[in-house]
């Protein structure tokens, strides 16, 4: 039985993505030029609704960001945070004490380092998850890529990707991966992470070009099953619609 | 859809996003932006061929904040910082070139047949709103009682601090290590709480230029040590984002591979493009003679947004002119040839003599 509060049937990306309590690892790539942040501002509307605790690992966008969406969406995440149902890793806020660090006290710099500090935090509080309730728990990693600007070998990446994705083994642990496509190395960790997940989300731009009408494309991948759509994003929203009733979709 | 930040001059509040705006410097371009940039984001340029309007870009920009009393750091290791600060164009009470078809408008463009479409807008352009920015005139340099009153810092990497830094190239380090200590010094970082609040405007002229090479390296490992761009993008954005501060970044674009590129496009939050039409087969197209180059909006990243403000499919073009830089839509004037190049294309026939009479006449 359905219920029209369910933002998984009510809300178009989420009724695009059908994202199941079997889904243990979603993989969304973005694609160069395309801004796939919206399929995780989407995702915590769904997973806060089913009151699953989530841990944020951010690279790209600030809390600020996350929460000003969530507030249009319709969900609090300062709220969750207060509740303890939300840990936020704010990896460019750290990484800005780390470049005082780094040039005032002269630290031996090892970049693995960092990312080994990062998995045992979010392991820490997973654990600390589990303990408290069996409600489901969700990693979300926003973007995996910038490890690469950062200065991380594609090795250490692939390794902590593989960390995250092995916590998934208990019960009741999900892990949702965002990373950009743009370089050789950005691909091949792309790669690696498609190759292992249960649903694959790929957002691109449009191959002819900007439109007013349509913001991109977004191919949802399940097993065997490869669905594309058309999304465009609103002030208010973002409407998906097949390739062929665009125009219809539009204007209705 | 705005209204003034009276606590931080020279800065408007987005009452659409929340985001804290402030003036590009330029009038044609902040509409285009969605009101102007919107505080702790990192702007990258990529220079046209020669960096003559990329340098422009820059100028408005540095020139927007000493006249709404920003603190302002420029950094270049191609041009001496002083230099370009000696070169900002002065600020105007009221525009320089104004559009003529603006003003005579309201008179010359009564439609006759389609009368019925007259009162529509012309454009999708969203409706303007109060800007906060000045005007300023490129043919005369800013007065020297506006530069002395300001907080201006430069970084010229002449002087590179010692010690372990994780970038091959020090420099890149040293200029993160002066916009930290700068942002700390002023007290921009958003945890600070100072009484009088104002913002940083970091200005990088051509950074990943040829100077910006490692020391015995020559100019073909520039794609190879793009590494060092990609991290120190990736530290600004960082930086620029805890702060009350806003970082304009020229490259030079051509150097560079497209896929070196879109990685920095993708650490950036607004990228730009300047296409100039000099050294080109375009250069001498009569279509586009009134122009200087396309300007590209290639990025426009939706903070605390869902929706990107870019507006889509619409080809701009930017013009300089004497006193003025100004980018607009691009508009083709009609296929119609001039009667004068209708008659040298004609051959003439003998018998015709002199005749205008077009061939089909008898």
């Amino acid at each position: 039985m359905t219920f029209l509060s369910d933002p998984s049937v009510t809300n178009p990306v989420l009724s695009s993505l059908k994202i199941k309590s079997e889904d243990k690892i979603i993989f969304i790539r973005e694609n160069s030029l395309a801004d796939s942040n919206f399929i995780i501002t989407h995702l915590f509307k769904q997973l806060l609704h089913q009151k699953s605790r989530i841990c944020l690992l951010t690279l790209h966008n600030n809390f600020n960001h996350y929460q000003t969406i969530g507030k249009i969406l319709g969900y609090d995440l300062r709220e969750a945070e207060g509740k303890g149902d939300l840990k936020i890793i704010d990896l460019m806020e750290e990484m800005v004490e780390y470049i005082d660090r780094e040039i005032e006290d002269n630290i031996h710099d090892e970049r693995s380092q960092i990312i080994k500090c990062v998995y045992n935090t979010m392991e820490k509080q997973i654990e600390h998850f589990i303990s408290t309730n069996n409600q489901p728990v969700y990693i979300v990693i926003d973007d995996a890529s910038h490890f690469l600007d950062l200065g991380v070998e594609l090795g250490p990446i692939i390794g902590f990707v593989n960390r995250c994705i092995n916590l998934t083994s208990k019960d009741n642990v999900h892990t949702v991966i965002n990373s950009h496509v743009e370089s050789k190395s950005d691909l091949i960790l792309a790669n690696s992470i498609q190759y292992v997940c249960d649903v694959f989300i790929c957002v691109s731009a449009l191959k002819t070009g900007k439109s007013t009408d349509i913001t991109g494309v977004m191919t949802v991948v399940r097993e065997d099953n490869e669905k594309k759509y058309h999304y465009r994003t609103f002030d208010r929203g973002v409407k998906t619609f097949n390739p062929c009733d665009t125009i219809y979709n539009l204007y209705k | 859809m705005e209204k003034i930040n009276s606590s931080i001059p020279g800065t408007v509040l987005s009452t659409h996003n929340g985001n804290l705006l402030t003036s590009s410097g330029i009038m044609s371009l902040d509409p285009l932006l969605g009101g102007g940039l919107p505080v702790g984001t990192v702007v990258l340029v990529e220079e046209d061929f020669r960096g003559l309007y990329s340098k422009i870009l820059l100028k408005y920009f540095l020139a927007e904040g000493l006249v709404s009393k920003h603190s302002t750091l420029i950094a270049s290791q191609d041009v001496n910082p002083a230099k370009i600060l000696k070169e900002l164009p002065a600020v105007i009470e009221s525009d320089p070139e104004p559009d003529i078809k603006q003003e005579g408008q309201a008179i010359t463009d009564k439609m006759k047949i389609a009368f019925r479409y007259q009162n529509l807008p012309t454009s999708t352009a969203a409706p303007r709103s109060k800007h906060i920015g000045h005007h300023f005139d490129l043919s005369r340099n800013i007065s020297f009682s506006n530069v002395d009153k300001s907080d201006i810092d430069f970084w010229t990497g002449e002087k590179l601090s010692t010690g372990y830094s994780s970038f091959i190239n020090p420099a890149y380090s040293d200029l993160l290590k002066t916009i930290r200590n700068k942002i700390k010094k002023g007290k921009f970082f958003l945890k600070d709480n100072p009484e009088k609040k104002s913002i940083l405007r970091i200005g990088i002229h051509s950074l990943g230029s040829a100077m910006w090479l490692p020391s015995r390296s020559s100019i073909s490992c520039l794609n190879e040590n793009c590494q060092d761009l990609y991290m120190f993008l990736f530290y600004l954005r960082a930086l620029v984002r805890s702060a009350h501060a806003v970082a304009f970044v020229t490259i030079p674009a051509y150097l560079y591979e497209e896929k070196i590129l879109e990685r920095c496009i993708h650490s950036s939050d607004i990228a730009i493009k300047l296409d100039s039409f000099t050294g080109t087969e375009l250069e001498k197209n009569q279509s586009l003679k009134d122009y200087h180059g396309f300007f590209y909006l290639t990025k426009l990243a939706a903070i605390n947004s869902l929706a990107s403000k870019n507006s889509g499919s619409i080809e701009y073009v930017f013009k300089l002119r004497r006193k003025k830089f100004s980018i607009s839509v691009l508009h083709l004037p009609p296929d119609i040839e001039t009667k004068g190049d209708q008659m040298d294309s004609n051959p003439m026939l003998g018998c015709c003599g002199g005749s205008n009479k077009s061939l089909l006449e008898f």
